[in-house]
């Protein structure tokens, strides 16, 4: 008596929002995002999930945390605001681009393609939220000593993680150091190769707070629908006019 | 004396492209990878340098502005010379910006997948028509005189001379007549070319509604101006040393005091906006440049020694051609600082609050100072188009032609 039922995990019910996206026509979802900054503890879950995913190499990063301070001691507060790719209903990354390499998707998703982009970067002065990075060919190994052998050394480390790029977009890089995604700018994409596979983005598996909700935005019965109704609902930047997918919730 | 400046600054040019061969050896086997630059100050010292060698075009659009429109016939005579410190120019910017791009060789995309709603593509456009422009101007202009080098059997090389006035060896006044109207034509398009192509510079930065420092309807036209001012200068500089003519160089050094005068009032304009604006990232950046770390090159670099002594000599000395050239060559030695100004201190401002406490990684910050192989790889270009330039004033006749009675550039 007095205590509260078990609630359903939001996870359990974006994974079912999901399921029924996908049975709809491609071009009648619209995918969107919802985070919930007061549920957000800055454990930067999401900004490690998301490396993971994508093998993202050093100075890449697709999502991260911005820590923000307010006021002045000792009345200081802190808040943290998850930043993926915003993916902008009217994006000034894809009218910046010359050759057409980034676009968005009739699923609302803004994403590139590696192999048209020319790497000249205009894009990422474009963007207002810096939610594109370059990849300029790093390695967490450079500096690891080389050694003989299959198992320790530079070359072996290199082959067990990051010389195989992961299958972003649903498909198979070359060999990291042997052309793209080196030399692009690269950005979150929504994880839509996971989407595709009934599987949610990583950062949203991976929020401890399940402050990161994901879903179709032009479904009623979903989730991030929902949250996207929600008077505390604002977007990042509103002024500029960009109509991001991703909202906050204060 | 003259051939001994020449060999000797040749010299200087091999020197440069043998020491900038480390640079060009780093980018070319590891890409990006040795270069400074990172995701959030995006371009640097070698887009500084595109906009730079952008902005020299601008000399042949003055020649043809100060002919057309002011009537300033006698400036005719430099557009030879004009014409093809554009195409060297052009070479430069071509080779810097392809070197600045993640895969260049894929340049080719902007052919078969175009998008005309990006200003960077409009710029790629209006550089290829400069190309389309000022090619066969140059080629008419001294097409006469390639058809008398041809036929000039003693010249050495004379058959290259004849090979390429398409084996011609004789030029009728037909011929002569029909080239003036093909020059003249080249001109006269050359003028909105001209003006949409230096203003289109301005525009890729000024349509960034995130950028406040750029995003405004005045820095196409300051754009305008610095290409002016710069290629003004290099003109009025080179005239100086190719054509030591006063009574070209003294109008010539006229227009340029005013164009710098003007430019400063701009720049002046455009300080005074932003900081009556309040905006924080406009301030923020201003402070960069006013009295960030970097003061000294615009307030040493840019201001005295571009803007100030060369006002001074311009104004005591419009007379004399000695001053006019050297207040000439200041600006154009110092206009690099001008252009990283415009570039770095906007986008070294981070535009979304609490970015700074991110994600920590060297590319990952607003800091930016162009390291010893960008400077290299800059060195090799320069010397490079330097190169082409006393070898083509040497084996081409872009000096001799201009000395005559054309009327047209």
């Amino acid at each position: 008596m007095g205590r509260d039922l078990p609630q359903e995990d939001p996870l359990v019910r974006m994974q079912r929002d999901l399921k029924r996206a996908l049975q709809k026509k491609p071009e009648d979802i619209k995918w969107g995002m919802v985070i919930d900054i007061a549920k957000c503890i800055g454990c930067h879950a999401c900004t490690i999930a998301c490396v993971a995913e994508n093998k993202l190499p050093p100075g890449v990063v697709y999502r991260v945390v911005l820590e923000e301070e307010t006021g002045h001691y000792p009345q200081v507060r802190r808040r943290f605001v998850p930043r993926p790719c915003l993916h902008c209903q009217n994006p000034p990354c894809v009218k910046a681009c010359p050759v057409t390499a980034t676009w968005k998707t009739e699923q609302g998703a803004v994403i590139i393609d590696y192999n048209k982009c020319i790497g000249c970067r205009y894009c990422l002065v474009a963007c207002p939220y810096a939610a594109r990075t370059a990849d300029f060919g790093e390695w967490y190994t450079a500096e690891t000593a080389e050694l003989h052998g299959k198992l320790y050394g530079q070359k072996a480390a290199a082959n067990g993680y990051e010389a195989h790029p992961a299958t972003e977009y649903g498909k198979k890089w070359p060999e990291r150091g042997h052309g793209s995604p080196v030399g692009n700018a690269r950005k979150c994409h929504f994880c839509l190769h996971r989407l595709k596979v009934g599987m949610l983005p990583a950062c949203t598996t991976s929020c401890i707070g399940r402050a990161t909700i994901f879903g179709d935005r032009t479904d009623p019965h979903s989730l991030v629908y929902e949250m996207i109704g929600s008077p505390r609902v604002y977007v990042l930047k509103e002024e500029l006019g960009t109509r991001p997918s991703v909202y906050y919730l204060k | 004396m003259k051939n001994n400046w020449e060999r000797n600054l040749i010299i200087v040019t091999i020197i440069g492209l043998v020491v900038g061969s480390w640079g060009m050896y780093q980018r070319l086997a590891y890409g990006h990878l040795g270069m400074n630059y990172g995701s959030f100050v995006p371009w640097g010292l070698w887009v500084a340098f595109d906009l730079f060698f952008l902005g020299l075009t601008a000399g042949a659009f003055l020649i043809t502005i100060l002919t057309y429109v002011f009537r300033i016939k006698l400036l005719a005579n430099l557009g030879p010379l004009a014409a093809f410190t554009v195409l060297v120019t052009l070479m430069s910017e071509l080779l810097i910006i392809s070197l600045d791009l993640g895969h260049p060789w894929r340049v080719y995309r902007f052919l078969i997948t175009p998008n005309p709603g990006s200003m960077l593509f409009w710029l790629v456009v209006f550089i290829i028509s400069m190309w389309i422009i000022y090619v066969p101007w140059l080629y008419f202009l001294i097409r006469e005189q390639l058809i008398a080098w041809g036929n000039d059997g003693a010249r050495a090389g004379h058959k290259v001379y004849r090979f390429l006035a398409w084996g011609k060896t004789a030029y009728t006044p037909q011929d002569r007549q029909q080239d003036h109207r093909r020059t003249r034509f080249l001109s006269y398009i050359s003028l909105p070319i001209g003006v949409i192509f230096f203003g289109a510079h301005g525009a890729i930065f000024a349509i960034l509604h995130n950028r406040p420092l750029w995003n405004s309807a005045m820095l196409p036209l300051i754009f305008i101006m610095a290409a002016l001012l710069s290629g003004g200068a290099l003109i009025t500089f080179l005239a100086y040393l190719y054509q030591p003519d006063d009574e070209l160089i003294h109008p010539l050094g006229h227009v340029v005091l005013l164009i710098l005068l003007s430019f400063l009032f701009l720049e002046a304009l455009q300080i005074f906006v932003g900081y009556q604006s309040k905006i924080t990232g406009i301030v923020t950046s201003l402070d960069l440049i006013i009295i960030g770390p970097y003061w000294w090159a615009f307030w040493i670099v840019h201001v005295l020694i571009g803007s100030l002594v060369p006002a001074f000599l311009l104004i005591r000395y419009p007379e004399n051609s000695k001053m006019v050239a050297l207040a000439c060559f200041l600006i154009i030695i110092t206009f690099l600082a001008v252009r990283l100004n415009y570039l770095i201190p906007d986008l070294a401002v981070y535009k979304l609050q609490g970015l700074q406490n991110t994600f920590f990684h060297q590319r990952l910050r607003p800091e930016y100072t162009p390291n010893l192989n960008e400077w290299l790889v800059a060195v090799w270009v320069i010397s490079l188009g330097l190169l082409a330039f006393l070898l083509g004033t040497r084996w081409l006749p872009v000096i001799q032609a201009g000395r005559g009675e054309e009327e047209h550039v």
